[in-house]
């Protein structure tokens, strides 16, 4: 390998870049655009859920029973109506995507020692939206519930209000959140990003670099130069890594200033296993350009679906089916993804991360060898 | 115009529609790309993505081995939970949590089950992972589900039969009802949102490409100088590919979501393509704003994709208007994507019809004569 013609066509390529002002704008601008639509356009914290009420009973006790609704900050209020008629078109508009309707008699029978029943419609269209909004109705009536046995028991058995909670509600769950105290999602989703935008846009780099090559027949001057295969590779790849380095600084600014998640980890080991990645996903960009520039959205496509997918981003690892859990390992983005959460969120490093960084090492090798063998000097035609 | 006239014009569209549709088939890798789009890419989403915790690992520090302690452990269990076994100490527990190896610690303390007898409150600890917010806010909340049935269970066996008959007691029981997807099936959700974001991508790649590669093969002066009008010219580019997306969402709907997760579609068919083919065009009016802003197809296709994050992020699928700020909301309203979303699960899920959906439809539509009227006005201006 001769490094000076490396260089050479380094800086050809940098010099190409550099002139055609829209690619390099958006060399930045894509995957800085990508993660700001994503960071802020994903977001799994279940607030304001918009709601409508039946109150059949109109009594202090149902609207002291509402009023739990109306002050959590998790429903946010949108008014009475006074027919279950009127609930489904504010319901199919998506006006509302919660209605609870009250019995009539309510107070009556709470107060006489009797059960009753609240009926809750919850919209269903996203189903984790429906799952989450179940939990907090069913604790806020949880909640009402012990405190109405509770005094129920201290006016019939004669105990302290304390005694009688303890009769109902003997066991408490107490929750820690680690890593992520206050369950904030945007904290894992602006980390977890990183992975799926370092994914994307680096091998979609690559291959509009070496699209242009070929579309402007410039190819051909490579085919009869004296460069050697691996050459021509290695330097018309350092431009699109250094572009892909200096965007991992600028995302991970973006990670910690614009979103406040926190960095717990080593720097240096981050940014490192970073750079690998980035040579294992630009180097994705280098296998599937011998196609022609439709190849360019394929690209995305190829890349963009195991990062969504088979990351454990989005869909839990444990929840796959084992044929899927088992994809999902022959992916670079798992093992990234794990770097990344472990030095964000989680302060790891080398002696914790080592398997997940090797494995990326021999992906990039195995990518590398894979994008040699598959760039010839001599074109069939 | 007279009819000679109007039937030349109509003679000139078809015959221009045609060519395209020809262009079209004969791009044997785009034509896989797009069948790609409308049957694996939707097929993935709607089958991969689920959202429901199952199975997470969860061990335990037992400092009280009695029965009561063990009652409860043995509630930790499948589907939601995966018992992996017992722990001793803290440093272990830790060590797993940070590897990812396991999701949650439940810590029971000592003298849990005196505790319980002597009609005192207990506090189990619930470590959880939360790197992922989904996964630790959903195991969480099924965590406290458990606690909350085994703290219920137990103060009725300590309260005696006459608390059995909950009647006589004054609770309220929650009767719930998951509308519109009452068994939560997450692929209904994936699946329609992946069919909307790739038509939206394909209705404004697909004739932008058409025009650009005119442009690129030097093809746009022949046009330039037929008789043909800049809107012969693009009209057929936006009929052609609008035709081929429908197909393309028709495929998907009918060989992929319906038969495939089940889908119950409850309002009118006819309505969700009249809707389709409106937004199809709307986009493409962007689309054709792209064209005239650019020199070849690698440049329409990161124009294309910039344009679509916006309008993604604006389209209110992953996160609902109620959850963006309110400056948000109202860029939302010049978002095509939104009102399409709407619409689409209102009449496909909700069973919607008209007389709810007409104003999603008429800001549709007032969009996209201002998209398409633009698109057309700027491709005239550079070679009318």
């Amino acid at each position: 390998m001769n490094l000076t013609r490396v260089w050479a066509v380094t800086y050809k390529e940098w010099r190409e870049i550099l002139r055609d002002r829209l690619f390099f704008a958006m060399a930045f601008l894509l995957p800085v655009g990508i993660f700001m639509v994503l960071g802020y356009g994903i977001s799994f914290d279940v607030e304001k859920i918009p709601f409508a009420v039946l109150d059949r009973d109109r009594s202090a006790m149902s609207r002291d029973f509402l009023h739990r609704f109306m002050d959590s900050r998790y429903f946010y209020y949108q008014g009475h109506v006074t027919s279950e008629r009127e609930l489904d078109p504010l319901l199919a508009n998506s006006d509302i995507r919660f209605a609870i309707i009250i019995p009539p008699r309510f107070q009556e029978q709470l107060l006489a020692g009797q059960a009753t029943s609240v009926q809750s419609l919850i919209d269903g269209v996203f189903p984790y939206r429906a799952e989450v909004a179940k939990g907090y109705v069913s604790a806020i009536i949880a909640n009402f519930n012990a405190q109405s046995l509770a005094s129920h028991l201290a006016g019939t058995q004669g105990k302290s209000r304390e005694q009688a909670l303890a009769q109902v509600a003997p066991l408490r769950l107490e929750s820690r959140y680690l890593y992520n105290q206050a369950l904030r999602s945007q904290w894992s989703i602006s980390s977890g990003l990183m992975m799926l935008v370092l994914m994307v846009t680096p091998p979609f780099l690559t291959a509009l670099g070496v699209v242009r090559e070929k579309e402007n027949g410039s190819i051909y001057n490579i085919y009869t130069s004296t460069i050697s295969r691996s050459e021509f590779i290695l330097g018309k790849f350092l431009p699109y890594l250094l572009i892909s380095s200096l965007n991992i600084l600028i995302l991970w600014w973006v990670v910690m200033n614009i979103f406040g998640t926190p960095f717990k980890g080593h720097p240096f080991f981050y940014y490192a296993a970073s750079v690998i990645y980035v040579i294992c996903t630009a180097g994705v960009g280098l296998l599937l350009v011998r196609t022609q520039v439709a190849a360019v959205m394929l690209t995305m496509v190829v890349s963009f679906v195991p990062a969504m997918l088979y990351s454990g981003l989005l869909v839990p690892i444990e929840s796959m089916a084992a044929a899927t859990q088992f994809e999902s390992h022959l992916f670079p983005t798992l093992y990234y993804l794990r770097i990344t959460w472990g030095s964000f969120l989680k302060g790891l490093g080398w002696k914790e991360l080592w398997f997940d960084v090797v494995a990326l090492m021999l992906y990039a090798v195995i990518l590398w060898i894979a994008g040699y063998m598959n760039f010839h000097k001599r074109p069939s035609t | 115009m007279n009819q000679h006239g109007f039937i030349l014009w109509w003679d000139r569209l078809v015959a221009m529609t045609i060519k395209e549709l020809k262009q079209l088939i004969r791009d044997p890798v785009l034509l896989l790309i797009i069948s790609y789009f409308f049957t694996v890419d939707v097929y993935m989403a709607g089958s991969g993505i689920n959202l429901n915790l199952r199975n997470a690992s969860v061990m335990v520090i037992d400092h009280d081995h009695s029965a009561a302690s063990r009652e409860l452990i043995y509630r930790f269990r499948q589907p939601y939970f995966d018992f992996k076994g017992e722990i001793f100490d803290t440093k272990t527990a830790e060590s797993l949590l940070d590897q990812g190896r396991i999701l949650a610690v439940l810590d029971i303390p000592e003298n849990f089950q005196r505790h319980l007898l002597q009609g005192q409150t207990v506090a189990v600890q619930f470590q959880v992972d939360s790197a992922n917010t989904v996964l630790g806010t959903l195991a969480t909340s099924y965590a406290t589900e458990i606690t909350a049935g085994f703290s219920q269970d137990f103060a009725a066996k300590r309260l005696g039969p006459d608390s059995g008959q909950r009647a006589s007691l004054p609770v309220i029981q929650n009767r719930y009802r998951v509308l519109y997807n009452p068994n939560q099936i997450d692929g209904w959700f994936m699946s329609i949102s992946e069919l909307l974001t790739v038509t939206t991508m394909l209705a404004m790649m697909l004739p932008a490409a058409a025009a650009v590669r005119e442009k690129e093969r030097g093809t746009i002066e022949q046009l330039a100088v037929s008789p043909l009008s800049s809107l012969q010219i693009l009209l057929p580019k936006v009929i052609s590919m609008g035709l081929v997306i429908l197909l393309g969402v028709g495929v998907s709907l009918f060989l992929i979501i319906i038969p495939i997760f089940d889908l119950p579609v409850k309002g009118s068919l006819g309505l969700f393509f009249t809707v389709t083919g409106l937004y199809v065009f709307t986009a493409s009016g962007i689309g054709l704003f792209v064209a005239t802003i650019s020199r070849s197809l690698a440049q329409v296709t990161m124009l294309v994709i910039l344009l679509m994050m916006p309008i993604l992020l604006l389209s209110g699928a992953w996160t609902p208007p109620e959850a963006m700020p309110q400056v948000m909301r109202w860029a939302m309203k010049i978002s095509p994507l939104y009102y399409f979303n709407e619409m689409s699960y209102a009449i496909l899920l909700k069973g919607a019809g008209l007389t709810i959906l007409w104003d999603s439809l008429l800001g549709l539509a007032l969009l996209g004569a201002v998209f398409f009227n633009f698109g057309v006005w700027r491709f005239r201006r550079q070679f009318g």
